[in-house]
């Protein structure tokens, strides 16, 4: 596993020089919480035909922000970002809430639950 | 005049459907113009309970929980990736078991899916038959693990179980019955009109579609597009008891279903395989210690790529467990493939994708 | 007539409330030709407004709960509840969880539990065939003509209708005796 970091202003310019979609394959958006105040957003990619090749690129911000949409590099990823709303209750550019919980729900499940 | 679209909601409780799920399609006339769908029904969340509730060496067990097809995936997933962080190894036999239920699990779960297809083209007696074969196989995991669905039977370290001579023997005439079985779908996948032709051409994913949105499983593998998870990790001693990637090219129904059926056989194979060449050794090691640090496994679930991510941070408690399951990332693929389909084919499409809902929303 | 077929053939309605698969496809392995629950005249229906027994799987989610009971107002008296798998009893191991509802008796009343992690057929069949006797006498309790009224009694020399309505389950409690 390889992690890169990188920014949020810059990622969407990274991932698009990165992501080839015949070599390289989108598994998911992750958001891990560090604290209460922090969040760590990872891009996950694997390399198809190559054993256990994961790149991960990350990026580290308070849950304030807007996270870009990569959904018109990479379609798949606007499921996982509609997921990644729910979850964490952090605002991803183009999607909403209601992909598991009530568009009202005011539940953040996974926001701070880690200590 | 003006477009005029209907729209048809399809669920959320549905006889061709085992699990709530709710789409809702845009209709012009009788072709699909849009899609919509609604997946969030079976949200419980078990990613938060993984962290909260349980502690690392049960949460193998709970994971399991998120789906009884495939139950054994899941718990491998997941006890890779503790054992990973705990720096443990598993010994060539315990790896070997492990390889033989969750081929049998694949093998079951393609024939649910088979008859599940049989069943929503309106052949029903091919989908009672394809159930009462699939008996043989439930048969052999019962006395391995000792349930028929939640098996319960990987733990960290190793398995809970070992396998007899005489149960070696059993699993190889039920799987000699299971072949020959399945040479006879085969025929009439091929050959019956209302299994073959009628499928043809319908629900087909290009492989330039594959690419783009990222299919996984036998959705791409149905497209021509070569990913397989069994060919790209190295923890499953998969090259040693001859896998082969299962290939198709049209994307279609039809494609889908032969690659499931080619699967099957393979499998068997590979269970015939494991079972005669067993290693010697232990089942168990004991492994002390407490997760420290992320990693991330896959596998290949029946339905397709499966993925862990597990932070532990030295305590009991885990940090972050994500579980990425194969339909949720298969989800805009799906509504890419209804587009411009008839609406009644759209029941037979969706039980070609074999989608796991329970699996999709944790 | 009537009576005698709907103890023939029960038609069951079979809703996922949130459960792994493992319930539900046990419950399809019954119907399958192994264990062949067809033979007790069970044909699995999708239509709440044919059925008679409602197997519910799955300890009920935020979002099935509405569904859940909406379908059991569907369906037609008498009905019969069954439970199937140790979540949709009490909760199981998805108790607790913030989007669970720790099993289906807080929303609608149940007749048979029926235990197990995933639920053997064995014990699916017996809970079906308990259902079907839970069923009849249901049957019998509705058919059973009920007195409203109970003697006039007269209050110098006015009838007070007050006293001679039945209270709520008296009438029952004069049936069993």
């Amino acid at each position: 596993m390889q992690k890169i970091q990188s920014s949020l202003e810059k990622i969407r310019e990274e991932i698009e020089g990165f992501y080839d979609q015949k070599s390289w394959h989108f598994l998911t958006l992750n958001g891990v919480a560090l604290s209460n105040e922090k969040l760590e957003v990872q891009w996950i990619f694997s390399k198809y035909a190559t054993p256990d090749e994961v790149v991960v690129y990350y990026i580290e911000v308070p849950y304030d922000v807007e996270i870009p949409s990569i959904a018109d590099i990479i379609p798949s990823a606007i499921i996982s970002q509609r997921e990644l709303v729910d979850m964490f209750g952090i605002a991803v550019e183009g999607s909403t809430k209601g992909l598991y919980l009530d568009e009202d729900s005011m539940q953040t499940p996974l926001k701070g639950c880690q200590i | 005049m003006s477009r005029k679209t209907i729209n048809i909601p399809l669920g959320a409780q549905h006889i061709s459907l085992l699990e709530p799920v709710r789409f809702k399609f845009e209709c012009e006339n009788e072709k699909i113009v849009g899609v919509d769908s609604d997946v969030g029904f079976v949200h419980r969340g078990v990613e938060r309970a993984c962290t909260t509730k349980f502690k690392f060496d049960a949460v193998g067990y709970v994971v399991a929980r998120i789906c009884g097809l495939c139950a054994i995936t899941h718990s491998l997933a997941y006890t890779v990736a503790a054992e990973n962080l705990l720096g443990a190894q598993v010994t060539a036999k315990a790896a070997y078991l492990r390889t033989l239920l969750l081929e049998l699990d694949r093998i079951h779960s393609h024939m649910l899916c088979l008859s599940h297809t049989c069943e929503n083209a309106g052949f029903e007696a091919m989908f009672m038959q394809i159930m009462g074969d699939r008996e043989l196989v439930m048969e052999i995991q019962e006395l391995i693990s000792g349930n028929r669905v939640q098996f319960d039977y990987i733990c960290i370290g190793g398995v809970n179980r070992d396998i007899t001579a005489e149960l070696g023997k059993k699993i190889l005439e039920n799987l000699t019955l299971v072949e020959k079985k399945v040479r006879e779908y085969k025929d009439e996948f091929l050959n019956n009109w209302s299994l073959s032709l009628k499928f043809r051409g319908v629900g087909a994913l290009s492989l330039e579609d594959a690419y783009r949105f990222n299919a996984i499983g036998p959705l791409a593998r149905a497209a021509g597009l070569q990913t397989d998870v069994r060919n790209e990790m190295s923890y499953l001693p998969y090259k040693e008891i001859g896998f082969v990637m299962q290939m198709q090219e049209s994307g279609d129904i039809h494609a889908r279903n032969m690659v499931r059926l080619d699967e099957i056989q393979n499998s068997i194979e590979m269970c015939r395989n494991i079972v005669n060449g067993l290693p010697e050794g232990e089942i168990i090691t004991k492994i002390k210690g407490k997760p420290q640090g992320e990693t991330i496994v896959r596998y290949e679930a029946p339905r397709g790529e499966l993925m862990y991510y597990v932070k532990g941070n030295g305590s009991a408690m885990l940090d972050r467990v994500r579980i990425k399951t194969p339909t949720f990332s298969s989800i805009p693929a799906f509504s890419e493939i209804f587009l411009g389909q008839e609406y009644a084919d759209a029941p037979a499409i969706l039980a070609s994708f074999d989608p796991c809902l329970s699996c999709t929303a944790k | 007539m009537f009576r005698k077929f709907r103890k023939k053939s029960p038609w069951i309605l079979h809703y996922n409330a949130g459960s792994c698969n493992g319930c539900d496809i046990e419950i399809l392995a019954c119907i399958s030709p192994k264990y062949d629950l067809e033979r007790f005249g069970v044909i699995n229906t999708g239509n709440p407004k044919q059925s008679d027994i409602f197997l519910v799987t799955g300890p009920v989610t935020f979002r099935s709960r509405e569904r859940l009971v909406e379908l059991y107002t569907q369906m037609p008296e008498p009905k019969v509840v069954v439970a199937v798998g140790s979540c949709t009893c009490t909760g199981g191991v998805f108790r607790d969880m913030y989007n669970v509802e720790d099993g289906i008796d807080r929303y609608i009343p149940v007749d048979v539990y029926v235990p197990g992690c995933a639920a053997s057929p064995e014990l699916i069949i017996d809970g079906v065939v308990k259902a079907l006797e839970v069923l009849e006498k249901k049957t019998k309790a509705m058919e059973k003509p009920r007195k409203l009224f109970s003697e006039a009694t007269t209050k110098e020399g006015i009838v007070d209708r007050r006293e001679c309505a039945q209270k709520v389950g008296e009438a029952d409690a004069k049936d069993t005796e």
